[in-house]
C-alpha cells in the first residue's frame, strides 16, 4: 500500500513541476466554468423557468458540474496509450506493480490535487456571483449523490483506461479519444441537462454510458429523481461497470499478446 | 512582389508538407474529421432546441442566432486551418529547435505561425460555407452593402484572430507555456457562438472592449442584419487594427527573451 501512496505523492509532483502551466490549467477551468455558467444566466435574464428548471435549479447544475467533472473527469489514464506505443509499458510490466493500480492510485492523487483547487475556485465565484443555489436538506439525497458520484469515477476511469489500450493494436490513439471528447461533451451533460433534448436525443443519450458521469448524478443532487429512480439508475451504472472491467480485462490480456514493446 | 512570391511559395510548399502528414493515417483523420462535424451537429442541436423554447434570445430568432454560429465556425475554423502550427510551437521552443528556425531567411513569426495547415478544418469550412449561404438566405433581406461590410468584418476578426495566436507564440517564447494559454483563448472566444448581446453588463462590454470577441464573432453578424452602426464598424475596424500591432510589438519583445533552452 505504501508504494501506491508514494505514486500519489509523485503525481502531485509531477503536477506542480510546470507551475504555470498548472496555473494556466486551473485558470481555464475557471473559465470554461464561467462561459457556461454566464451562458446560462444570461438564458435566465428573461424568464424564471425553462425546460421545467427554474433560474436556482439550472445554476445549481452547472456550477456542480464542474465540481463532479473534476472528480469523475480527471484522469491520468490518458498517457496509457502513447506507453503502449512507445514500449514505456514494459518498464512496468517487470516491475512488483500492478499497472491497473498504478493507474488507480495516479488518478486518486489527480483528483485530490484537482478537487482540492476547484473547490477553493468555486467557493470564490459563490463569493463573487452569489448563485442561487438549492441544498438538499434530505440525507438519503446525498447518500444517493455520494453513490452515484462513485460509480461515475469507476465507469470513466475503465472508459479511458479501455481508450488508452487500443494502443495495442493502432497508433492512431488520439483520434477515438478526441471522437469520445465530442460525444462526453454532449451526452455527460455538462453544457447543459440532457432532458431538455427532444425525446429521441435524450433516449440516445440514456443508452449511452456518458450520461452516468454527470446528468445523473446531478439529478440526483437536484432530487428529480425519486427513490425508485435512483436506485434504477444506480443498478444501470453499476451494470455499465461491470460490462467495462470484463470488457477491458479482456481487451488488457489480448493486447499483453500482440504486444511488442515497439520503440525499446 | 518578389518577397511575397517567395512567401507564398514557402507557405504553399510547408501546407504540402502538413497535409500530407495529417493524411498518413486516413482512419485517424475521419474520425478526426467525424469528431469535428458532431461537435458542430451537436452545438447546433443545442442552439435549436434553445431558440425554439425561448422565442428567441435577445430579440435574436432562430436563423439570426444559427447564423451567428455559422459565423463563429468560419472565423474559428479558419483560423485553425491557417494557424495549426502554434499548437506545435512549445516544442519548438522547450528543445531549441527555434534555433534551426530563426537561422533561416525567412520570418521566424511566419514559420511558427502558418507553417503547418490543417486540412480537417479545410474540409470543415465546406459545410459551414453552404450553410453560412443557405441560412444568410433565409435570414431576411440583405443589402450589398451589408453583405460587404460582413465580409470587412469576418476579415478583421481574422486579424484579432491572428494578433490573439501572435501573443500566444510570444508567451511561449517567454514562459514555454502554450497548451493551456491556446485553449483559453478558445474557451472564450467560444462565448462568441451565440451574439454577445445575450450576456448581462459588464461581461458583455468586457467581450467588446477589453477581450474583443463581440468584435471578432457578433459585429460581422450584426453588420449583416443591419444592426450595427457605421460608428462601431469603424471602431471595430481599428480595435483589429491596433490589436494587430500591439500584439506584433509583443512578439518582437518576445524574441529578444528567447533562451534557445536545450539546444
Amino acid at each position: 500500500m505504501a508504494k501506491y501512496f508514494q505514486i500519489i505523492k509523485n503525481t502531485w509532483a509531477d503536477m506542480m513541476t510546470y507551475r504555470l502551466n498548472f496555473v494556466l490549467w486551473r485558470v481555464r477551468w475557471v473559465i470554461q466554468r464561467l462561459v457556461v455558467y454566464f451562458l446560462w444566466w444570461a438564458i435566465f435574464s428573461q424568464r424564471e423557468e425553462l425546460f421545467g428548471y427554474t433560474q436556482s435549479a439550472m445554476l445549481t447544475y452547472i456550477l456542480l458540474s464542474s465540481i463532479i467533472g473534476t472528480i469523475v473527469l480527471g484522469t491520468t489514464t490518458m498517457s496509457i496509450g502513447n506507453m503502449i506505443n512507445t514500449g514505456e509499458l514494459s518498464n512496468f510490466l517487470i516491475r512488483p506493480l500492478s499497472f491497473f493500480r498504478y493507474f488507480i492510485a495516479r488518478d486518486v492523487g489527480d483528483k485530490l490535487m484537482n478537487l482540492a483547487f476547484s473547490t477553493v475556485e468555486v467557493l470564490l465565484l459563490f463569493v463573487l456571483l452569489r448563485p442561487p443555489i438549492i441544498v438538499p436538506t434530505n440525507p438519503l439525497i446525498w447518500v444517493w449523490f455520494v453513490v452515484a458520484i462513485a460509480i461515475g469515477v469507476v465507469m470513466y476511469f475503465l472508459f479511458s483506461f479501455l481508450l488508452g489500450i487500443l494502443g495495442f493494436w493502432s497508433a492512431d490513439i488520439w483520434a477515438p479519444r478526441f471522437l469520445s471528447f465530442v460525444m462526453m461533451e454532449f451526452f455527460a451533460g455538462g453544457l447543459f441537462p440532457l432532458d431538455i433534448l427532444p425525446t429521441p436525443l435524450f433516449a440516445l443519450s440514456q443508452s449511452l454510458p456518458f450520461s452516468y458521469f454527470l446528468f445523473f448524478p446531478l439529478k440526483v443532487y437536484l432530487g428529480q429523481l425519486n427513490s425508485a429512480g435512483a436506485i434504477q439508475g444506480l443498478m444501470i451504472g453499476l451494470l455499465w461497470c461491470i460490462g467495462l472491467w470484463c470488457l477491458m480485462q479482456t481487451m488488457w490480456k489480448k493486447g499483453l499478446r500482440v504486444y511488442t514493446a515497439e520503440g525499446r | 512582389m518578389k518577397h511575397i512570391g517567395k512567401y507564398i511559395h514557402l507557405w504553399t510548399k510547408l501546407t504540402v508538407n502538413s497535409f500530407l502528414v495529417s493524411l498518413t493515417s486516413r482512419l485517424s483523420a475521419i474520425l478526426f474529421f467525424i469528431g469535428k462535424l458532431l461537435r458542430f451537429v451537436f452545438f447546433g442541436v443545442f442552439l435549436i432546441v434553445l431558440f425554439s423554447k425561448t422565442q428567441g434570445i435577445a430579440d435574436y430568432t432562430l436563423m439570426q442566432g444559427i447564423f451567428f454560429f455559422l459565423t463563429f465556425n468560419l472565423i474559428d475554423t479558419a483560423t485553425q486551418l491557417f494557424f495549426r502550427e502554434v499548437y506545435r510551437f512549445r516544442q519548438l521552443v522547450v528543445s531549441g529547435d527555434f534555433d534551426l528556425v530563426l537561422i533561416k531567411p525567412m520570418n521566424p513569426l511566419f514559420r511558427a505561425l502558418v507553417g503547418g495547415a490543417d486540412p480537417l478544418d479545410l474540409l470543415m469550412l465546406i459545410p459551414y460555407v453552404w450553410a453560412l449561404i443557405f441560412v444568410g438566405r433565409r435570414v431576411g433581406d440583405i443589402t450589398v452593402t451589408n453583405a460587404t461590410i460582413y465580409g470587412l468584418l469576418l476579415a478583421n476578426g481574422f486579424i484579432i484572430a491572428t494578433g490573439f495566436h501572435i501573443l500566444v507564440l510570444a508567451l511561449a517564447i517567454v514562459t514555454t507555456e502554450i497548451d493551456h494559454a491556446i485553449m483559453i483563448y478558445r474557451d472564450v472566444t467560444s462565448m462568441g457562438r451565440l451574439p454577445i448581446d445575450i450576456y448581462r453588463e459588464p461581461l458583455r462590454s468586457i467581450l467588446t472592449f477589453v477581450v474583443p470577441v463581440g468584435v471578432m464573432m457578433t459585429f460581422p453578424a450584426k453588420a449583416l442584419f443591419g444592426f450595427l452602426s457605421p460608428g462601431l464598424i469603424a471602431m471595430s475596424l481599428l480595435v483589429g487594427g491596433l490589436f494587430f500591432l500591439l500584439s506584433i510589438r509583443v512578439w518582437k519583445y518576445a524574441l529578444t527573451k528567447y533562451a534557445s533552452a536545450s539546444s
